[in-house]
């Protein structure tokens, strides 16, 4: 099924293997934010089947993100996936609560990426 | 004066002969009480002294003044026979007879046995032949001038206390004996009464002596005794001293030395009381060390820390020993961290008495590895970014969709593929293992099965296991595990991905599951094998209920020499397996820190050239 789908990443290098990758394996759109408040901002108005979310950013960072998104009702039931290098996270409940369905490692296969995605979303 | 007996140089028994017997003309006591008194007075100065040879001067000289004799001696008879006179009182006009020598034939045995019976010989006249001195004895006598003689015995004294060990094997000691030597002499019986009586005093003075003497050898054996018990004393005390000068030696050594150390130094008793602490509690706690001595653990460390510490000191005083790691505040308000170990005391009746308590600073080498940690987390994290571009990307160039390249480029394209791959594994490792050995993990523990975990671990491992023609043959149980799912599957995975790197194709690797009560199975063909020591399990019954999980391949196996360290980071059996196989030498690490988060032990058998069984316990959960 063709999906929307928003990658919020201040890497650009990240952002252009995980829109072609995605595009390639799936034929999904992808949809790109290189930050927390650019991604705010596109979520609100393209309202994307899901958001692929990096945690550490600068100026807003993964969790300020979810927050806003959240606390928006429109954007509030957009599922998350959060992609993240670093493997200190916040409490599962947490991100639960904030709506994350999956957290995917760097670094990650555009494949698998495609099949983590589709699984989280079915669940 | 030894040797025969001199000659009186003036008197000559020829001269004497003629001379007769007259009365003595001396003032001798008249009435009864007049010699009591007498006899009283001389028995009061013979009383003056317990010397023997003092009583007997004594006696000679009195009664040579009383009686007006020229000469009065006494004279003992020895065992043999023979005598001499051991006491004179003589006037200057006649010879000294004192410590002559006189032959047995003098005093014959027949006339001891008299004397021995109490005869008193009074002699008026020695030239009297109703005296009945025999002429030899005449002949001897009159050499020294005797022309009278007065002979009272003087006896053993059969009294004596304590008995005697040996009696005397003669009744007779010896003679008192007094001579008139200026002419014959009558005796009168109060003489001879005097004499007697004094006989007897010497008698008893004899026996005083003896017992004297007996008490001085009883004084002198004790005196021996106590002396060498002073002796003995004196050098115990002597000894004594030493020892506890060594003692306090020692002690103002340990003093000194457990002083210089920046570390606690305690020993603490039962009752969970300092006995002994160093200067490092004052300089750390600000206390004195009086202060604390005697203080119990939970008024000096506090309500905030004593709670802490409180199950060690417990463990400890239940006989072991323990070693953890607190966060103590010190005098000045600042933090340390601290390691510690206490070692129980056992004393001689096997009680635990105490333990001694070691408190060593490690804030340094905490914050080295908080440094570490967070130096680790921000490379890896600096690393996995451009990986993921780096990786993606190959992977989509890998595919071919954006054109296609030379067989050259095609072989170079999956070099870069492969080693960015072997990158991101080393980089994910380096990480998972710091964060464990950090405690930044908590093993997140729920129920699940064998099975589940088994089938994961599989499945997981699939893919790799065809592309290197491995048959993996899975043999699981439905046995509720308390576990951490995710991470025990890891570490099956790790396990059944080194067995498929090790196997040959073609190859068997076994996952099994065995209950704690079956045997674990023989490795393959039954094969004796080589054990890493190190973690071997201990199948004591006092310990929790274990499930053991196996991997078994039939690779090329272990040497005995790296089965101690196969799980050490960065240990291979070959050097060069890290670039033949893609390992990171991380692996099996991990595996030994996951399973022992969970309580668990792991171990490996091995035989070269007919493979290897990773095995590892997890505890079950108790129904």
């Amino acid at each position: 099924m063709h999906k929307r789908l928003l990658t919020i990443d201040d890497e650009e290098s990240i952002q252009i293997v995980i829109k072609f990758g995605i595009n390639m394996v799936a034929g999904w759109e992808v949809l790109s934010a290189s930050g927390g408040r650019m991604g705010i901002d596109t979520a609100q108005r393209e309202l994307p089947d899901a958001i692929l979310l990096d945690v550490m950013m600068p100026e807003m960072d993964g969790l300020a993100f979810l927050r806003q998104l959240r606390s928006n009702p429109h954007t509030r039931l957009i599922p998350v996936v959060l992609l993240t290098a670093n493997r200190y996270l916040p409490d599962k409940d947490l991100l639960t609560e904030l709506g994350v369905v999956e957290v995917i490692s760097k670094p990650f296969l555009p494949v698998n990426l495609v099949r983590q995605i589709d699984r989280a979303l079915l669940n | 004066m030894t040797g025969k007996p001199s000659k009186p140089s003036s008197r000559k028994y020829k001269k004497d002969r003629t001379t007769e017997v007259k009365q003595t003309v001396l003032p001798l006591p008249k009435s009864e009480r007049q010699r009591v008194e007498l006899f009283a007075e001389i028995s009061f100065k013979i009383r003056q002294s317990l010397q023997l040879k003092e009583i007997l001067r004594t006696i000679v000289t009195e009664v040579q003044q009383v009686l007006q004799a020229d000469r009065v001696l006494i004279y003992q008879v020895l065992a043999d026979g023979t005598g001499t006179p051991i006491s004179e009182s003589v006037l200057p006009a006649y010879p000294a007879i004192l410590g002559m020598e006189f032959p047995e034939e003098v005093f014959p045995t027949e006339y001891q046995q008299l004397y021995a019976k109490g005869r008193v010989r009074s002699v008026a006249d020695v030239r009297d032949p109703s005296a009945e001195v025999a002429d030899c004895l005449l002949e001897f006598v009159e050499q020294f001038g005797v022309k009278a003689k007065l002979i009272v015995p003087i006896l053993h004294s059969l009294s004596v206390h304590p008995p005697r060990k040996s009696p005397p094997k003669n009744a007779i000691w010896g003679l008192l004996i007094a001579h008139q030597c200026d002419r014959p002499r009558k005796w009168a019986e109060f003489e001879l009464e005097l004499m007697q009586q004094l006989a007897d005093q010497i008698s008893i003075a004899l026996a005083q002596g003896e017992l004297w003497g007996q008490l001085e050898e009883v004084v002198a054996e004790r005196t021996a005794e106590l002396q060498a018990a002073n002796s003995s004393l004196q050098q115990e005390i002597i000894d004594r001293k030493q020892v506890e000068i060594a003692l306090r030696q020692s002690e103002e050594q340990l003093r000194l030395i457990t002083n210089a150390l920046p570390v606690l130094i305690a020993y603490v008793d039962d009752r969970e009381c300092y006995q002994f602490n160093n200067q490092a509690y004052t300089d750390w706690l600000g206390k004195s060390l009086t202060a604390i001595h005697g203080s119990s653990m939970r008024e000096v460390w506090g309500e905030d820390c004593y709670p802490r510490m409180q199950p060690h000191i417990n463990n400890a005083l239940a006989g072991n020993i323990v070693t953890y790691e607190n966060e103590i505040q010190l005098h000045d308000g600042t933090t340390r961290s601290v390691s510690i170990n206490y070692i129980p005391h056992i004393d001689n009746d096997d009680r635990i008495s105490g333990f001694f308590a070691l408190t060593s600073d490690i804030s340094d080498r905490k914050a080295i590895e908080r440094m570490k940690d967070e130096f680790i987390s921000v490379v890896s994290h600096e690393l996995r970014t451009p990986l993921t571009s780096l990786h993606s990307a190959l992977k989509i160039l890998v595919t071919g969709r954006l054109g296609v390249l030379t067989k050259d480029g095609q072989q170079f394209l999956e070099i870069a593929d492969e080693n960015t791959e072997r990158l991101v594994r080393l980089v994910n490792s380096v990480l998972d293992l710091q964060r464990i050995e950090s405690g930044a993990v908590t093993m997140e523990k729920q129920a699940c099965t064998a099975t589940e975990l088994m089938i994961q671990a599989v499945d997981t491992m699939q893919a790799m296991a065809q592309q290197q023609e491995i048959t993996l043959v899975n043999q699981p149980l439905d046995i509720q595990l308390w576990v951490d799912a995710d991470y025990i599957v890891q570490a099956l995975t790790n396990l059944i991905s080194n067995a498929i790197k090790f196997s040959s194709p073609g190859g068997n690797v076994w996952l099994i599951v065995q209950r704690p009560e079956q045997p674990p199975t023989p490795p393959p063909n039954g094969r004796k094998s080589t054990k890493s020591k190190a973690s071997k399990v201990s199948k004591s019954p006092s310990l929790p209920i274990e499930i053991l999980f196996q991997v078994r391949d039939e690779g090329q196996g272990i040497p005995a020499n790296k089965l101690e360290t196969i799980f050490e980071r960065f240990q291979q059996v070959d050097s060069s397996d890290s670039r033949k196989k893609g390992g990171t030498g991380l692996g099996l690490t991990i595996c030994r820190k996951i399973i022992e988060q969970h309580g668990g032990k792991i171990w490996v058998d091995s035989t070269l050239g007919v493979g290897s069984t990773f095995s590892f316990t997890l505890p079950v959960i108790d129904n």
